[in-house]
């Protein structure tokens, strides 16, 4: 059994993991938590993404914007991830060879990509073109793949429930 | 003009190709609503799981043949507001399953009503989940089950 998949079911027979995958309510209860994490995450790294393609708040500098949905979208960010681990601990052995979480890990690797190669570079001279109705396209072709990589992300979590 | 066009019924036709999703997945995105099967046979294995369970029973054919087939209920939940608890299956128990079968052909059926060893008759369906006999209440309503 390769190494990985061994971890897997190392974590669906912890007794954490059976507590939540056999449980009345709290299976359902941290789904939830997971699903408004997501919204709060995905939904101000959105306004983020559309500020710099000029749809939205345009008056309004871009890194404004950015620090007004920094905490949300981490505060967010934090308990979709803790959420999300547990939902996975449940159902480790199952997921292990599920495609659409597998595509889903796969993109949410893509998507930490993104900002790291973002703020590394164009964001840099950040102050050169904050105020901009339109952000450089660089900073446009990040927001994009933001964009298409989150809803990607979204779509994949969803379809885990179909294989 | 006409890639906008074909943009549009893109969109329109992925809306309507998506099944109804609710808690986790629809009776409809798996399930073959024509197909009713009555199952009888010996357990041999229980998942009490979220977000579905599963039971597997031995069911054996005229020739004797014997073939494993999994049945796919509500979680935990919903299964314990019909006053089925973890241990009301055991292995080896013998127990009636009417359901229907997949839409992939595969051994596999979504248990609607499930007759317990000790005479208990219990609604397997997830509720809302749009199949035979769901009516919006958490018990379900076992008389529309099939094979009777």
């Amino acid at each position: 059994m390769p190494f990985l998949q061994h971890l897997c079911q190392i974590l669906y027979d912890s007794g954490l993991g059976t507590a939540i995958r056999e449980s009345d309510y709290a299976y359902s209860l941290i789904e939830s938590v997971h699903v408004i994490a997501i919204t709060l995450v995905v939904g101000t790294i959105a306004v983020l993404d559309l500020r710099m393609l000029g749809f939205i708040l345009r008056p309004i500098a871009i890194t404004r914007v950015a620090h007004a949905v920094f905490p949300l979208t981490w505060s967010g960010f934090v308990i979709m991830f803790i959420s999300g681990s547990l939902l996975f601990w449940a159902e480790a052995a199952k997921m292990y060879n599920n495609p659409a979480f597998r595509a889903k890990i796969v993109l949410l690797a893509l998507v930490g990509l993104n900002p790291l190669i973002f703020h590394t570079t164009v964001y840099r001279r950040v102050h050169e073109w904050e105020t901009a109705r339109l952000a450089p396209w660089r900073a446009r072709v990040a927001a994009i793949a933001s964009l298409s990589l989150w809803g990607s992300i979204v779509i994949a979590g969803r379809a885990i429930a179909y294989f | 003009m006409k890639s906008k066009f074909a943009l549009a019924l893109a969109v329109c036709a992925s809306t309507i190709a998506v099944p109804a999703a609710y808690a986790h997945h629809s009776f409809a995105a798996e399930f073959d609503g024509s197909k009713p099967t009555r199952l009888v046979g010996k357990i041999t294995r229980v998942e009490w799981t979220n977000p579905h369970s599963y039971f597997y029973v031995d069911v054996v054919d005229s020739k004797g043949k014997v073939s494993n087939w999994g049945c796919e209920g509500a979680g935990p939940g919903a299964l314990s507001r019909r006053g089925w608890k973890k241990g009301d299956l055991k292995i080896g128990d013998t127990i009636v399953v009417d359901g229907y079968r997949a839409k992939d052909g595969s051994n596999l059926v979504d248990a609607r009503r499930v007759t317990l060893p000790d005479g208990r008759t219990v609604y397997g369906g997830s509720p809302g989940d749009g199949g035979p006999g769901d009516n919006g209440t958490d018990q379900g309503a076992l008389s529309t089950s099939p094979a009777k």
